[in-house]
């Protein structure tokens, strides 16, 4: 019984990873695909078409990966320091009211994405930022903060303040403790905060679309118009090219958290 | 000793910075929904934009389109998620490269997962190329129309491609934990494998599950792209009509969006307060039984 039943849940695994992985090859199909006419189960031409599109076209790969990138990076950064210094707030000098801030740190998951955008607008035109990279920086911030605090919360209570403390007494300065005896603890946490803010921003499409104005270009806003206009082999291409960056990203973190947390044990 | 009670404060700057951001829009869409803008000359609070809204038969539509496409959403992609995550744990999978595939959903943008679903499921898709090529469909308009279709069929299976798949790697820690400890003990007490699922780590599991459930909930509701991608032209998902009417070229008419926005907000708080009440009488509960 026991065994039938696991094997039950393996098919289950099974048929997870299948449908989880046919859709991305598929796709990379289409990027190479002249023709593809029913009722054919793969393209009947090929063509390079769509990367040439990609690499010389109207807005060339380099510069779009580029900005995506950088701005994703900035709001990453942004989002970790941020929840870093919340977390080190609530649980470390246990401020007071201190269960009113761990409310408020999910506020913006109640407020959906697109709510925000469209009530913050008038004020980041008041502020006049709105159509500029810092007005997509603070909206992109917005949505990704939620999940580095809940990171940053977890890791920063975890480490607590014992060792810093110890520090302090042979003689170190408050800042140096912090630097050389916390810091180093809270790596994993950090690395996988900023690697959690990085998609959120890398993802947004509407917050963009809202605080840019069209003038900060993502690879998402690239994309959208290309699916609207039902273009299968150009949308497939900057899918590939999104998917892809996002993979390479995120591994060359997963590896950092994991040498983070080697270095930790030894 | 002096810097321990003046860091702490410089510390949540940065934090209420941004909160103050969230509450600054909160704050516009109430206020301009309500029908107060000053710089358009609109100057008297009322409710009519509300009323109005919902007097329209169109936007009522998109309403309850919306409500759909949160509720089948949520509810299929926590189950499916539950069950992945048991799977997970129970074939000893929770790590490595299994793990790796059930965590990439999660970093594919929804505009792709929209490319996904477009390349499988329209009409002539693969999925109904390989049913053709099996014998199972005779032409291409036999397969039911998921996409562009009034059921919003389409969004759904987006969501859950992408959701479900983070509720299991949200889930994954807790009844991980729970499995190892108080279901393992059920299952030497001599309680089935089954029964000790459902009994102890389930039940156990759901402060994660319906926490994943509720952003779920809150998101593919409050949702654009998605249902803007894949929807139908008639009705709209709220946002997109949200949106639409955001963008009309008379700018006395922006109270009609805020009063949309604002029903999104409430619809979405209310969600959040049903989720924070049972918490709250889950955790009494067991406090009680303890």
């Amino acid at each position: 019984m026991n065994k039938k039943k696991n094997r039950l849940l393996r098919a289950v695994l099974v048929l997870t990873a299948v449908i989880i992985l046919v859709p991305a090859l598929v796709i990379v199909l289409w990027s190479f695909t002249g023709k593809w006419p029913w009722p054919h189960i793969f393209p009947a031409t090929w063509s390079l078409r769509t990367y040439e599109e990609l690499i010389f076209g109207t807005s060339p790969l380099p510069g779009l990966l580029g900005s995506s990138i950088l701005l994703a990076s900035i709001v990453a950064l942004l989002s970790t320091v941020i929840a870093t210094m919340t977390a080190r707030a609530t649980e470390i000098y246990r401020v007071p009211g201190r269960q009113l801030i761990r409310y408020a740190e999910f506020l913006p998951m109640v407020v959906p994405g697109t709510v925000f955008a469209m009530g913050f607008q008038v004020t980041l035109i008041r502020a006049g930022l709105n159509d500029t990279m810092t007005g997509v920086v603070l909206v992109h911030l917005v949505c990704g903060l939620p999940y580095a605090y809940a990171i940053m919360t977890d890791m920063t209570a975890a480490v607590g303040d014992a060792l810093e403390e110890q520090a302090q007494v042979l003689g170190a300065s408050g800042t140096k403790a912090f630097l050389d005896v916390t810091l180093p603890q809270l790596v994993p946490g950090l690395l996988s905060s900023f690697s959690m803010s990085f998609i959120i921003s890398y993802s947004q499409y509407f917050t963009t679309l809202l605080a840019g104005g069209g003038q900060v270009k993502t690879i998402a806003l690239v994309l959208v118009p290309y699916i609207q206009s039902g273009d299968r082999a150009l949308s497939s291409v900057y899918s590939v090219v999104f998917v892809g960056s996002a993979l390479i990203v995120f591994a060359v973190f997963e590896k950092a958290v994991k040498r983070a947390n080697r270095g930790m044990q030894q | 000793m002096k810097n321990r009670r003046v860091i702490p404060f410089l510390l949540l700057i940065p934090f209420m910075l941004v909160t103050a951001a969230v509450i600054a829009a909160v704050i516009n869409v109430i206020v301009q929904g309500l029908g107060y803008i000053k710089a358009f000359g609109l100057t008297t609070f009322t409710l009519d934009y509300y009323k109005e809204v919902l007097k329209r038969p169109d936007l009522v539509q998109s309403l309850l389109v919306s409500l759909k496409i949160a509720v089948f959403s949520a509810v299929f992609a926590s189950v499916l998620g539950t069950l992945v995550c048991a799977a997970l744990i129970r074939c000893r999978r929770a790590s490595g490269g299994m793990l790796t595939i059930v965590q990439m959903p999660i970093l594919v943008p929804h505009a792709v997962v929209a490319v996904f679903t477009v390349a499988l499921l329209t009409q002539n898709g693969i999925i109904p190329r390989i049913l053709y090529a099996a014998g199972l469909l005779h032409n291409y308009s036999n397969f039911p129309d998921f996409l562009y279709g009034t059921s919003y069929t389409g969004a759904i299976l987006a969501y859950i491609w992408k959701e479900a798949p983070f509720v299991a790697y949200f889930t994954l820690a807790l009844m991980k934990s729970v499995g190892e400890t108080l279901g393992e003990a059920a299952e030497n007490l001599g309680a089935s494998p089954l029964r000790s699922f459902f009994d102890i780590t389930l039940p156990m599991s759901m402060p994660a599950i319906s926490q994943a459930f509720l952003i779920i909930f809150i998101f593919a509701f409050g949702g654009y792209e998605v249902p803007l991608l894949l929807g139908a032209t008639l009705p709209k998902a709220f946002p997109v009509a949200t949106y639409i009417e955001f963008q009309a070229p008379d700018l006395r008419d922006r109270p009609y969006a805020m009063a949309m926005n604002g029903i999104t907000l409430i619809l979405s708080a209310l969600m959040a307060l049903a989720y924070a009440l049972l918490m709250h009488r889950m955790m009494k509960k067991r406090g009680v039984r303890a």
